[in-house]
């Protein structure tokens, strides 16, 4: 704890004794969830919202004279690339950090003194995480509807359209945070937030992935390919900013099996990371 | 800390202070300096090729193609609108083949092949894109029609694309294409009819420019369809006054020198006129009288071209 600021410790402290009043392993979870959001917040993450208003605004106000009439798509389009941006960055740069600071910190020393399992405190830091993500997105969803409703001079059907899309895009966010825990597990921060992002480019190449699989004439390579198109996260079946913007929602089936496909890959990728993380020496 | 010390932090804040000032000062006078010593490209040089096709950027684009499309489609207006403002005269939007946009028609390819179901483009390389590389102008009007087969308004792009290079049966057969797709206007038909029949006709310029003006959600699409449209009124407008100036040409041995003699004979008409009895065109300018031919005035909104 010695290089905990003053607060950070008493929020430490303050942890500390609901991991230990608190029995049950989800209470532990929601506890360290909670005390993630904060640090989040304290580190002023969520200050990302004040320029994606500031540009919003500025699109709204100016793209009308730029775009030939086609302000309503392209705030659209900008409104939900930024969210997934700003998002993207905050679940790889923070995602990245939540293990290694408190590694750094030795705060963890003080966590694990409680009854608390490694997976709990693993979980605990993602969910965290994901409800800043939530918080960001939710407003950001909230800033592109009004720009609508201001381009539009009134009601615009897009802005119900829109949700559907943001949904998407939030599990994604989930998943690639899952991916930069799991890297946070075992490796440094800068090494996670280099292969994080690999992963989110590739994620986005899936389908040259799975045509590299189809088209390569070794059986080896083949394999390869294979293995790699269904081992790494599917994230092009979370873009669904384009047809959103021309007004196209995506079927409640194509939502339903998206939103278990995600969850299922973020259980996977939090027990592999569990699993490294149970193994992993402090010392 | 003791005064000296103090007054020492003092002296350095303020030097760090002076040191930003003057160097924001002197970069911004380099920056004017630049700007107003740099040699004026070539044209053709500063028309740079674009560094990647449209299957690169949009495999680049990640989730973001929507957005790189935006940007592809606003750098298309700028590129047009830029040339337009360099020019010294009025040229139509569909007349714009001494502009030399060469870049033109690889934007518009990107913006459509990044987000194939943004019409806009398309509508933008039927009408503009004939003028530069008319081929260019159909391949990617039909490939707006493989991607959004139910688009009826790519296929009046089609058919409007074929009609500016008088081949009246390919128009007729995009108008018939578009006729069969649920939620085309029924008019898709009668303009196939009106194709075969009298594809070169005023008549028919005079409905394909309406539809336009009607259809398109692009200003400068509109105005542009408006001032064909008056440009066509205009024609009819002078042919009658042609036949009224041969008429008293006739009658009288001579042609007129000014409108006020062919008062008599205009009053008929019932054309809207100025003070001095001249009518005016379309656009609300009076028309210019040379001997016995009619012409627009120089100054007219009205394209003469």
């Amino acid at each position: 704890m010695a290089d905990a600021t003053p607060l950070e410790h008493s929020h430490s402290i303050e942890q500390s004794n609901v991991l230990h009043d608190n029995g049950g392993a989800f209470g532990r979870i929601i506890a360290i969830a909670r005390n993630a959001f904060r640090e989040a917040v304290r580190d002023r993450v969520l200050y990302n919202l004040v320029l994606f208003v500031l540009l919003l605004t500025a699109a709204a106000i100016f793209i009308g004279e730029l775009s030939g009439g086609q302000e309503r798509k392209v705030i659209v389009d900008l409104g939900l690339s930024a969210m997934l941006l700003f998002g993207a960055f905050i679940a790889i740069f923070v995602g990245v950090g939540l293990v290694y600071k408190e590694i750094e910190k030795r705060t963890i020393y003080a966590i694990f003194s409680k009854p608390v399992g490694r997976g709990e405190f693993l979980i605990g830091k993602y969910l965290g995480l994901c409800l800043t993500l939530l918080v960001n997105v939710v407003v950001m969803g909230l800033g592109v509807s009004l720009a609508l409703v201001y381009v539009s001079r009134g009601w615009d059907p897009l802005v119900l359209v829109i949700w559907p899309a943001v949904l998407l895009i939030y599990l994604e966010l989930m998943i690639i945070t899952a991916i930069a825990l799991l890297f946070s597990s075992f490796s440094s921060p800068a090494l996670s937030a280099l292969l994080t992002f690999f992963v989110f480019i590739i994620g986005h190449f899936s389908a040259d992935l799975k045509s590299l699989a189809t088209s390569m004439g070794s059986v080896a390579a083949r394999a390869l390919f294979a293995a790699l198109y269904y081992l790494l996260p599917n994230l092009s079946n979370y873009s669904f900013i384009t047809p959103a913007a021309h007004g196209q929602s995506p079927a409640a089936s194509f939502i339903l099996v998206t939103t278990l496909y995600a969850i299922f890959y973020v259980a996977v990728i939090l027990a592999t990371a569990t699993l490294i993380f149970s193994r992993r020496n402090f010392k | 800390m003791s005064q000296q010390t103090r007054k020492s932090e003092g002296l350095k804040t303020t030097g760090v202070v002076l040191i930003i000032v003057g160097g924001l000062l002197t970069s911004i006078s380099l920056s004017r300096w630049i700007d107003t010593h740099r040699s004026v490209l070539n044209p053709i040089v500063e028309d740079e090729s674009l560094y990647l096709n449209g299957k690169t950027a949009r495999r680049m684009s990640l989730a973001f193609n929507g957005l790189a499309s935006d940007w592809y489609w606003m750098r298309s207006l700028q590129y047009v609108g830029r040339k337009i403002m360099n020019l010294p005269e009025d040229v139509e939007l569909d007349n714009l083949g001494q502009l030399n946009l060469k870049t033109l028609a690889p934007l518009l390819d990107t913006a459509t092949t990044l987000d194939p179901q943004f019409l806009d483009p398309y509508e933008y390389a039927a009408v503009v894109l004939p003028s530069v590389d008319v081929q260019q102008s159909i391949r990617i009007t039909k490939k707006g029609i493989e991607a959004n087969p139910t688009a009826w308004k790519l296929y009046q792009h089609l058919g409007y694309i074929y009609w500016q290079q008088r081949d009246f049966q390919s128009a007729a057969e995009a108008y018939g294409q578009g006729a069969q797709i649920a939620g085309a206007p029924a008019w898709f038909s009668a303009m196939k009819a009106r194709m075969l029949a009298e594809g070169g006709s005023r008549g028919t310029a005079r409905e394909i420019y309406k539809q336009m003006f009607d259809q398109s959600a692009d200003d400068s699409v509109k105005e542009m369809a408006r001032r064909r449209l008056m440009q066509l009124d205009s024609l009819d407008e002078r042919d009658v006054f042609r036949k009224l100036l041969s008429t008293y040409q006739t009658r009288i041995g001579h042609c007129p020198s000014a409108w006020k003699e062919l008062q008599p004979l205009l009053s008929n008409l019932r054309v809207p006129m100025d003070s001095g009895g001249a009518p005016l065109d379309p656009s609300g300018t009076p028309y210019v009288l040379k001997g016995c031919e009619v012409e627009l005035d120089p100054k007219s909104e009205v394209p003469d071209k």
